[in-house]
């Protein structure tokens, strides 16, 4: 459970607190004995890209991923209701969640900032039991899974962070088809896809046939996407080569 | 959840009915039902409306729950209107129940953000020295470090930051630029006021408080009409939209009311049921066409034209042929026309003069007090009178009653007069008068049409002879009289210089109008005849709405006059259900007495430094290094073009050193040191400044702009994404003020070896990057953002408290907190509090009490307003002595208490009540309402320079303040308001405030339910139970006069420079040649064709107004990105089909863009709508090789002098009233297909690399545009 908080941690913005911790963390990371060895693997290599970093190079390259634009926001319904007006509910249904499990927010942040959510599957479940936890995270697999494979498409670390995570919900996703289909996004930025009419449909993640069930694939459709990345410089011409930039 | 298993198959349950079988007891699941109750949970609704610079504010309510907000409605608690008169609300628009999601979107500053480089350099210089003042210093006076963060501007790298050190940071700049260089040097601008005028006033406060430049904005955006000061002395007084359903004929013209004006559009469409006509001018196809029973479509740019033939009709018909009683009497009583022009002999010609002025006449016709500025007029009995109304009888005189009214009466006796309309029954002489005509000027692609007559035609006028004080005989013929010859109208003077019928092509008949606007004549004869007869018959009730469209020209006001003579030649000005409805940009600061003070510091230091934007950004972004534009292009055939063959910029600094526009900064050298160095002379400060000017030893800062000395070293934006939407000349402010990427492809006029200015100072390095310091405060990262050095996150429209008021109706709308600022935003007005108070604390050693030179130019609505009765003299030439206030700025020492200015931040100062308050040349004591905040914010009590004062400490206490003071919200306040006018018009006006006397508006009262103003004098329309608010009504129904050099609307207008540009009187002139294209045209192919289209930029139908187009609803509704309009024959031409990509372009920079290839849109015009922004899908330009611009990339600013005129009555300088103004649509680009779309993505990241190869690794992409 221990390693949620961690994974929040280096969700969050790079504070001057966590750089100086860096060296902790990464001990405890490597000496931590129930930790899945491929979730180790994967903050071992995270902690090793930014353990270099000077701390304001890596706040600005932080700012300029996940605050400039929404394809990866951190704001888990920016990805499911977007700017709809669902998500005022989703988020007051959410606070709801909880409150019951007695938890009030302290910060000045929204419930669906997934560092806080994070936080709160540690709280669910016993001592250093997964278990509890595993649920929640599994309600957030698919945008789990979208960011992750995004973050990737951005050859960002941080999908590391966000593979981390997949693992820790045991869930099982089909990582390569979902790969295939965030690289297929540019397809919805054609001029066609452009003009294609906005459907507003109320989606829910956390339905009664749920993520328990485990299905690979779950993730928000197309259909549902708000962002239309519009704020990463999309390729709409006719004979452009692929967008990203390694 | 499906109840499939909750039901029972095989059994069925005992019921027990009731109602007689109609009804039954049942214990089935409800928790269905769940779904819907939750639906509409909120724990509380809390009223706000939209901030943005949008007439519109409309009411809205704020559904919060667990301090979030879900969602927004309209609010449906209007008072009612009278009965026949619709209700206002439905009022709100999808843009503003789209808002709500900017607050938790991804793109909303959370944090305030600062450049990486810059931080870097700050922290390591704050390790060095222990005074941030000299941290800054150690940055900034060093070139390679200044460089180093200015050029990464636009282009990412933000970090986080506290607000203790951002704070300490800006304040350690602004204690330092204020040290060493002035503190004119710090500048601020924000815009429109009147949507949340607490926040505007935040900032404005601050700058004020520390002598700071704050920027008007109206006159920059274009929005601001000369033509209504020029008139009327007033800046857009317009009736509000319920008036248009007093109309019985509108026109509509140039203005979009459906899209642009959407709350309002009902009661243009509930007047058609009641039987109103409407007839809409615009070039394109716009939404508004279909409400028109008729749609005129003349080219765009020449609306003039068609207002001349408009005009021509009126005339001929409803003047001269059969005149209408109505319009006769209104004419002769309410405007200049019955005044007397002089006529001068020049080159063999006799040409219009200026205004017979009492002065000219014997023992100055009885008039001891201002002689030089009271017109005359003849009497019918063929008398000269000195009419009562003139500005001359507005300062300065004695007696008892006062006569600057309008009442027809001779100012000497005060008998009644009945004034003289043509001279022509007692003529002395019919003479050949000389009228310059512009029509036949040729445009530089012969887009714009030109005529075949003489640039001089003679007409024929009725002339009487007048000896003057001298003994001298000299000429002089009526306003009536030359108005029929300037429309070419024939009145019995057998003129062959005037059509005999409408078919003749003469100025400006309805067939001469059709060459050059191609609207069919019987459709312009036709509806000006049924213009007037509906005046006629109505007592004035026909109406013009007119938008930007017609305002964004050069000569906008040609435009603006021609329909504006339409209106008073029809006596529709003032009445119920007429006149002049002008909604461009404005929004009405109601409350505006009240403001000020709170605004800009007045309770605590006068005069405050007010800039005027346009001739700002015109002079510090360096765009007069490339002007093209020759004066003697553009003034009048008659003129002695030998005055005109300096630069623009020349006569700007010419201006700004006679008086006439601000400055900022104001004089060449620091003018805090300016005081020490008088002390150590001996000397008095304003004597000392005085003699060195004369001396030459000291200069304006307008000499030499590009003085390091006079840089504006500080910026603050606020509440305006300056370089996202309005920032005409995009690539020049890019290149000189920030020293960034620019995709400028002009040379200068150094690289070109063009003509130089004649005054000011040419440096043949350009500067770049003047600004050390650019903060600006938005509460999404914004274009502007963008390129700051720092970012500062803002409460949104739902988590603040700050009040708003709209010229579209009479009601004070709150923003209130409906819950706390998200993340660490703060509201503007803690924001400034905040940088106030470290402020303070910084001064020590650097600043303590100073005194400050404030040079002041000559203002409207003040006693100095009649400073320069004849001619233009040049003090610094020795055409006259430098007389500060008359000949020359008022030069005026300010004491600024430094350390102090956080407590003066936050209490109301001492001058409220030594001074009184006031506004528009009345004033009144205030002491009680001072007194009255005490009470009700409560005072400080402490030791320090607030002690005793009253609080403005919260958003809510600054409201109160305003709300307070000013006569629209306090009705006691208002009947004194009225007592003040009173004195200076002999009338008693109390009764339109007496009723209302003990109203008060707090600001819970309006958070209760929207309310009412109260009419007050600052305004010229009265709001009650009868009427609704229209501009000009208590002009007519109180006469009182307007604020003009007659007291009357003024057909005429008599400065020398308007004479100079052929502009006494309304005339066509064609768009102008800016020469933009030429030398990048064909220089770069591609491959595929190049045509040229002229560049128009409407409001928009898919962003918040004219500011955001970020807004993912909106733009699913449009295209997702950037857009350009075009008519199906040019894109044929250019071989571009519907959504293609492509390229704008000229001398100024570049655009990419998609196609909208449509049938809207007339050949020849390109149209992008404001504010698509740099951060939503924009591509690289081929031309530029950078990131393609906004709209303003392709544009710049070219100012008109007659816009500088001050020190002249109603054409004297006032904040967002009269001035320069940043025209854009004579413009042309060349537009072609794009063959290759190069997203530049990583572009920046490349970049960064090499320059910093620390951040190196997994390559991110950086979005920013560069």
């Amino acid at each position: 459970m221990k390693v949620l908080n961690l994974i929040a941690h280096l969700l969050d913005y790079p504070s001057d607190e966590l750089v100086k911790n860096l060296p902790e963390l990464t001990h405890w990371v490597a000496n931590e004995a129930v930790l899945d060895p491929r979730v180790r693997d994967d903050l071992l290599a995270f902690i090793a890209h930014f353990e270099s970093f000077e701390a304001l190079d890596w706040q600005s390259e932080y700012d300029g991923l996940f605050e400039r634009g929404r394809a990866v926001s951190l704001h888990i319904f920016e990805h499911v209701h977007g700017e709809s007006r669902d998500r005022g509910q989703a988020m007051v249904d959410l606070m709801g969640h909880y409150r019951s499990a007695g938890l009030a927010l302290s910060e000045r942040e929204l419930p669906d900032y997934l560092p806080t959510y994070l936080e709160f599957c540690t709280t669910q479940g016993q001592d250093d039991n997964i278990e509890g936890a595993q649920g929640w995270l599994q309600d957030i697999s698919h945008v789990l899974a979208l960011l992750a494979a995004r973050l990737r498409e951005k050859d960002s670390p941080y999908s590391l962070l966000l593979d981390a995570l997949l693992r820790l919900s045991e869930v099982e996703v089909d990582m390569a088809a979902l790969q295939q289909q965030v690289s297929g996004e540019e397809r919805d930025d054609t001029p066609e896809a452009l003009d294609k009419i906005w459907e507003d449909e109320a989606v829910s993640f956390s339905s009664a046939q749920g993520s328990a069930c485990g299905d690979s694939v779950m993730r928000p459709s197309e259909s549902q996407r708000r962002d239309g990345q519009p704020l990463s410089w999309i390729n709409a011409g006719a004979d452009q080569a692929p967008q990203h930039s390694a | 959840m499906s109840h499939f298993l909750d039901r029972l198959k095989y059994f069925k349950k005992d019921k027990e009915p009731f109602a007689g079988g109609h009804g039954e007891k049942t214990d089935d699941d409800r928790s269905w039902e769940d779904g819907y109750r939750r639906r509409w949970q909120f724990d509380k609704v809390v009223r706000s409306t939209h901030g943005v610079n949008c007439t519109g504010s409309c009411s809205w309510k704020i559904y919060v729950k667990d301090g979030l907000v879900t969602w927004e409605t309209q609010q449906t608690d209007y008072p009612r209107t009278r009965p026949d008169l619709p209700n206002h609300e439905p009022r709100g628009c999808p843009r503003g129940a789209s808002y709500s999601w900017y607050m938790y979107s991804a793109n909303r500053l959370k944090y305030p953000k600062i450049r990486k480089r810059l931080v870097k350099l700050w922290r390591e210089a704050r390790l060095k020295y222990a005074d941030p003042v000299e941290a800054w210093a150690s940055i900034v006076e060093d070139p390679a470090k200044a460089q180093s963060y200015k050029e990464r501007r636009g282009m990412g790298g933000f970090v986080r930051i506290k607000w203790d050190e951002v704070n300490e940071l800006i304040a350690a700049s602004n204690v330092y630029t204020a040290k060493t260089y002035g503190p004119d040097r710090v500048t601020g601008f924000s815009p429109i006021p009147a949507m949340s005028m607490v926040s505007y006033a935040a900032g404005a406060r601050y700058l004020s408080l520390i002598g700071g430049n704050c920027l008007s904005f109206y006159d920059w955006y274009c929005d601001l009409p000369p033509a209504s000061p020029q008139i009327w002395g007033e800046q857009t007084d317009v009736p509000e939209s319920a008036d248009w359903y007093n109309s019985n004929y509108l026109i509509v013209w140039g203005s979009n009311v459906p899209q642009t004006r959407t709350p309002d559009a009902h009661f243009l469409s509930e007047v058609r049921y009641k039987g109103a006509k409407t007839c809409v001018i615009t070039s394109d196809y716009s939404e508004c066409s279909k409400f028109g029973d008729t749609w005129l479509a003349p080219r765009q740019g020449t609306d003039a034209a068609l207002a001349m033939a408009f005009g021509h009709v009126i005339l001929k018909e409803f003047h001269v042929d059969k005149p209408s009683a109505y319009f006769t009497e209104y004419v002769r009583t309410t405007t200049d026309m019955p005044m007397l022009v002089t006529l001068e002999e020049r080159d063999g010609r006799l040409v219009q003069g200026r205004f017979l002025r009492a002065s000219d006449l014997a023992e100055n016709l009885g008039q001891d007090n201002n002689p030089e500025w009271k017109t005359i007029a003849v009497n019918h009995d063929g008398q000269l009178v000195s009419p009562q109304g003139s500005i001359g009888y507005r300062w300065g005189e004695s007696g008892e009653k006062g006569k600057w009214n309008i009442e027809q009466r001779d100012g000497n006796t005060g008998d009644e007069v009945k004034l003289q309309l043509s001279l022509k029954e007692n003529a002395d002489e019919i003479a050949q008068v000389a009228f310059p005509y512009f029509g036949g000027q040729t445009h530089e692609y012969d887009y714009f049409q030109h005529t075949e007559h003489s640039d001089v035609i003679e007409y024929k006028v009725p002339v009487k002879h007048i000896t003057t004080r001298d003994g001298e005989t000299i000429k002089v013929a009526s306003v009536y009289d030359l108005t029929l010859a300037n429309y070419g109208v024939e009145h019995g003077l057998n003129d062959p210089a005037c059509a005999q019928s409408y078919d003749e092509d003469k100025p400006y008949t309805p067939a001469w109008q059709e060459k050059v606007t191609g609207c069919r004549p019987e459709d312009v004869i036709r509806v000006a005849r049924e213009f007037a007869n509906t005046a006629d018959k109505t007592r004035g009730r026909s109406m013009v709405i007119v938008g930007a469209a017609l305002n964004h020209w050069y000569h906008m006001d040609m435009n603006y006059r021609g329909l504006i003579n339409m209106l008073m030649l029809c006596g529709c000005i003032g009445q119920s259900g007429g006149g002049w409805a002008h909604y461009v940009g404005q929004e009405k600061l109601r409350p505006q007495t009240g403001w000020t003070p709170l605004a800009f510091g007045l309770d605590w230091q006068r005069p405050p430094r007010h800039m005027n934007g346009t001739s700002f950004f015109y002079n510090h972004s360096n765009q007069w290094r490339y002007e093209k534009l020759e004066m003697d292009e553009v003034v009048s055939p008659l003129a002695d073009k030998s005055k005109w063959q300096a630069s623009i910029i020349d006569y700007n600094s010419r201006a700004e050193r006679m008086g006439w526009l601000p400055s900022a900064p104001q004089l060449g050298v620091n003018p805090l040191h300016l005081a020490k160095d008088a002390a150590a002379a001996g000397m008095d400060l304003k004597d000392y400044a005085v003699q060195q000017l004369k001396s030459g030893e000291l200069k304006f800062a307008n000499e030499d702009p590009d003085n390091p000395q006079n840089f504006p070293r500080n910026m603050f934006i606020w509440r305006s994404n300056l370089l996202g939407s309005s920032g005409k000349g995009h690539e020049y402010m890019l290149r000189h003020l920030l020293g960034t990427k620019h995709g400028l492809m002009g040379k200068d006029l150094g690289e070109s070896d063009g003509k130089k200015p004649e005054d000011v100072t040419w440096h043949d390095a350009p500067s770049e990057g003047k600004v050390d310091l650019l903060v600006t405060l938005d509460f999404r990262m914004s274009t502007t953002c963008l390129y700051s050095d720092i970012v500062l996150p803002t409460a949104t429209w739902y988590e603040k408290d700050d009040m708003n008021t709209s010229d579209m109706h009479p009601f004070i709308h709150p923003l209130t907190k409906a819950v706390d600022p998200s993340w660490e935003a703060r509201s503007d007005w803690d924001i400034f509090k905040g940088i106030a108070k470290k402020f303070s604390e910084l001064t020590d050693g650097h600043l303590g009490v100073e005194t400050d030179l404030v040079t002041l130019p000559i203002h409207h609505d003040t006693p100095t307003e009649i400073a320069q009765p004849f001619g233009v003299k040049a003090w610094w030439k020795g055409e006259c002595d430098l007389v500060p206030g008359v000949t020359a700025p008022s030069m005026i020492p300010v004491e600024r208490d430094y350390p102090n200015t956080y407590n003066r931040f936050t209490s109301i100062g001492p001058l409220l009540e030594k001074l009184g308050n006031g506004g528009k040349g009345i004033s009144w004591n205030t002491d009680n309402e001072v007194d009255f905040l005490k009470k009700l914010n409560r005072t400080w009590s402490e030791d320090s320079a607030r002690d005793g004062r009253a609080k403005i400490d919260s958003a809510v206490d600054a409201a109160e303040m305003i709300l307070s003071l000013a006569p629209e919200t306090n009705g006691q306040v208002a009947v004194k308001a009225w007592e003040a006018l009173g004195k200076v018009t002999g009338r008693d006006h109390t009764h339109l405030a007496k009723p209302k006397e003990d109203e008060k508006i707090r600001f819970n009262d309006i958070v209760a339910q929207p309310r009412k103003i109260i009419s007050s004098p600052t305004w010229s329309g009265l709001e009650d139970e009868h009427v609704s608010y229209n501009a000009g009504y208590t002009n007519v129904h109180e006469q009182i006069p307007w604020r003009t050099i007659t007291g009357r609307q003024q057909f005429y207008q008599d400065h020398e420079w308007m004479r100079d540009f052929g502009e006494t009187m309304c005339v066509y002139k064609p768009p102008i040649n800016l020469k933009t294209v030429q030398p990048v045209l064909n220089q770069k192919p591609n491959g595929n064709k190049e045509i040229l289209l002229n560049w128009i930029t409407p409001h928009q139908k898919w962003g918040i107004h004219s500011t955001y187009s970020d807004n993912l609803l909106m733009l699913t509704l449009s295209r997702g990105g950037p857009i350009v309009w075009m008519s199906e024959t040019d894109a044929k031409l250019a071989g571009v089909e519907d959504n293609d990509w492509i390229e704008i372009f000229n001398v100024n920079g570049a655009i990419a863009a998609r196609a909208v290839v449509s049938q809207r849109v007339p050949d020849g015009m390109a149209m992008m709508y404001h504010a698509q922004e740099r951060i939503v899908n924009t591509p690289g330009a081929e031309t530029t090789g950078t990131r393609g611009g906004i709209h303003n990339s392709v544009t710049r600013a070219v100012m008109k002098p007659t816009h500088m005129i001050g020190g002249y009555a109603q054409q004297s300088y006032g904040f967002n009233y009269y001035g320069t103004v940043g025209c854009n649509r004579d413009e042309f680009v060349i537009v072609r297909k794009m063959n290759k779309v190069d997203w530049l993505d990583g572009e920046d990241v490349k970049e960064e690399q090499t320059m910093e190869p620390s951040a190196q690794g997994f390559a991110t992409e950086e979005e920013a545009a560069q």
